[in-house]
């Protein structure tokens, strides 16, 4: 019971954040290197103030504790009135304000055009998973990553299997030859359902969805994108390839209540990678079922479960007895350790191929065609409204293999 | 009667079987459970001011850890019927829905329910109360000593070879836990108070929260045992990447667990 985890600073929701809908929140770091011109603070920004990114605005603020801060956490933040926004417009005024690094969390819909106003701003990023819904957003995360790059910005995505120890340990003898040649994959997110919140007679369209986003694929990406998508990373990530084709089940058979949106609740996908090697994706959410959330990489000398085991011809295995960092801090830290380093890191294409990878999973099941991966990342399908505001928006239909298409827009809804 | 027949008679009382398990099932659907009398008695406490001895009155304690079977009918609303689960009315405070595998690929069926808070296994006995119209509730500190010490009869040292027979710890559990009641029964009858699944405990000192006691299989063989107590650390619930963290489950404690006592 001796798991050796440095605590985190008790802080109360209430006392982060006022709105819920999207905030900034002012950070100092002292006795930091001069950072882009700037003093030695780094200022950090919170566009998305659920449970999600509240919790991820807390990491990022435990990541870069120092010993010499006096006053623990709670007098690090600084978030007056003037500096906490709502409303579909409250992210460019949180990147207006004066910070140097932006917490993207709020549905994945929003993702690609919040990612292209804070690069376009000079802003370092933290992004949650997944970091779009559709090709069109993919092509646009691609495109602000490219531009990162070019000015310098750092970018860290939410997929933390990368920030963790075990996984990083695991991986890196996979890819020195501890297995010999991957030959196949076996990745899996199964579990129950998750919570839904009923409609109040209040609430329009757009905002009972957008309090369910889970449930809508113009939100979410379904969960084979928003969840799944860890399970495929590993994959991605060991095999350093991104899928070329796949072909896949899925249906809508137990979750069928209209509260519940549109979205499947299994998929089944065999996913081609190069050199013939096939992945098998599953991913479920029925209550009452088996879960399993895991990886499984099988090579021609062994196999390994991605993070703490690889048996065969050079076994290995965790030490459970070894501090293992939170790697949902450790995210962030490895994102400011870069920033003040001046060598930024830059996630945003690797996290923007997973996520696409992820649609060619739900768009093999939604369509019931083979979908490569060309065709994919070309692909004219852009669910998101372009002026997404609180009204009237119907429900998609629920996809049909065989009818629904790859092409298709919310302009046509 | 002669000598040798008072010595098997003696022997006979000092063996005799251990009383038979209080059935129990949860109504509307086939889960069953058993609870074992133990009789009151005395049981010596650790407390601020040193060991105290205290009077324990007479409960029925789990023969064995929650499983899965029964903790699912509660998380999941299995007992509920589909017109009442979608009607969202419920008389009782029920878990959030688990994020990823609340099993953690360990097995389920049959196997110890895992990783819930103490605030949660306290809901999960008022529910089962509610439910079946007896008096369940965990057990007190001393209720869960009183038990495990009855259980190990009059020598409650281990020898590793003891410690093997009763309980899984990290010396021989691969890493995870496992089915109840696959070591072998202590002399109540009960499985696995030792090891597995650390179990909660109502703590000695009101007000502080939850105690888990018993070692489990995370531990090393010499911190499983009838004294290993521990409390919760911030690290139990580190990865829940919310905020705040959740109030049912606990996404670094797959080694907490526990079982349930019913009142006479």
């Amino acid at each position: 019971m001796s798991r050796s985890r440095k605590p985190a600073k008790d802080l109360s929701r209430r006392e982060f954040v006022h709105v819920t809908a999207v905030a900034s929140a002012a950070l100092a770091l002292p006795g930091a290197p001069a950072l882009l011109g700037r003093a030695d603070t780094l200022r950090i920004g919170l566009i998305g103030c659920g449970g999600r990114g509240t919790g991820a605005a807390k990491d990022c603020l435990t990541s870069s504790e120092r010993e010499d801060t006096t006053g623990g956490l709670k007098a690090k933040i600084r978030v007056d009135d003037a500096h906490a926004f709502a409303g579909f417009d409250a992210y460019q005024k949180v990147i207006a304000s004066k910070v140097d690094v932006v917490l993207l969390a709020t549905p994945p819909a929003f993702r690609p055009r919040h990612l292209a106003a804070a690069i376009e701003a000079g802003k370092h990023v933290f992004m949650e998973k997944p970091v779009a819904v559709d090709p069109v957003g993919v092509r646009s995360v691609m495109a602000s990553s490219d531009r990162a790059a070019q000015r310098g910005l750092a970018i860290v995505a939410g997929t933390q299997r990368r920030h963790d120890a075990g996984y990083q340990a695991a991986m890196q003898r996979i890819h020195n030859g501890a297995i010999g040649d991957i030959v196949a994959a076996q990745v899996y997110w199964n579990q129950g359902g998750l919570w839904m919140k009923p409609r109040q007679p209040d609430w329009s369209d757009v905002e009972w969805q957008i309090r369910n986003w889970l449930y809508f694929t113009w939100l979410s990406g379904d969960h084979i994108v928003e969840q799944h998508i860890h399970n495929i990373d590993v994959a991605n990530w060991a095999l350093g390839a991104h899928p070329v084709k796949a072909i896949g089940v899925g249906g809508r058979q137990w979750r069928t209540d209209p509260a519940y949106g549109h979205i499947y609740d299994h998929f089944a996908i065999d996913f081609e990678y190069p050199n013939g090697v096939h992945a098998l994706s599953m991913c479920r959410q029925i209550d009452g079922t088996a879960s399993r959330v895991a990886e499984r990489l099988v090579g021609t000398r062994g196999t390994s479960d991605a993070h703490s085991v690889i048996t065969g011809a050079a076994p290995w295995s965790w030490d459970a007895q070894t501090p293992r960092t939170n790697p949902y801090v450790q995210e962030h830290a490895d994102l400011i350790a870069s920033i003040r380093a001046g060598k930024p890191l830059n996630e945003g294409r690797q996290v923007a191929e997973t996520t696409l990878s992820a649609i060619m999973g739900r768009e093999a099941a939604y369509t019931g065609k083979e979908i490569t991966w060309d065709e994919l990342l070309n692909a004219e399908q852009d669910l998101v409204p372009a002026d997404v505001k609180f009204g009237p928006m119907p429900v998609a239909p629920v996809a049909m293999p065989g009818q629904t298409v790859l092409a298709r827009s919310w302009r046509s809804a | 009667m002669h000598i040798a027949g008072k010595i098997s008679l003696l022997l006979l009382v000092q063996n005799a079987p251990p009383p038979p398990p209080n059935r129990d099932s949860i109504p509307g659907t086939l889960v069953r459970f058993e609870t074992v009398p133990v009789p009151a008695g005395p049981v010596t406490v650790p407390t601020s001011r040193g060991p105290r001895s205290v009077a324990v009155g007479p409960f029925a304690i789990g023969r064995t850890e929650v499983t899965w079977d029964d903790y699912d009918v509660w998380a999941f609303r299995l007992d509920l019927t589909p017109q009442e689960r979608s009607s969202g009315v419920d008389a009782t405070a029920r878990p959030s829905r688990p994020y990823g595998a609340p099993d953690r690929g360990f097995g389920h069926h049959g196997y110890p329910a895992l990783a819930m808070t103490y605030f949660a296994a306290q809901a999960y006995c008022a529910w089962l109360s509610t439910k079946t119209g007896k008096r369940y509730r965990l057990p007190t500190d001393a209720e869960w000593t009183r038990a495990v010490l009855l259980g190990l009869g009059g020598d409650s040292a281990l020898t590793p070879e003891r410690r093997d027979a009763l309980g899984w710890h990290a010396g021989n559990a691969a890493a995870k836990a496992h089915a109840v009641a696959a070591k072998a029964a202590d002399a109540l009858g009960l499985h696995d108070m030792l090891g597995n699944v650390a179990e909660w405990v109502t703590g000695m000192d009101s007000g502080r929260g939850g105690v888990v006691r018993g070692g489990s299989w995370v531990d090393r063989p010499e911190h499983v045992g009838p004294n290993a107590r521990a409390r919760q650390t911030p690290a139990w619930n580190e990865t829940d990447p919310q905020f705040p963290k959740s109030r049912w489950w606990l996404a670094d404690a797959p080694f907490v667990g526990f079982r349930i006592v019913r009142e006479p």
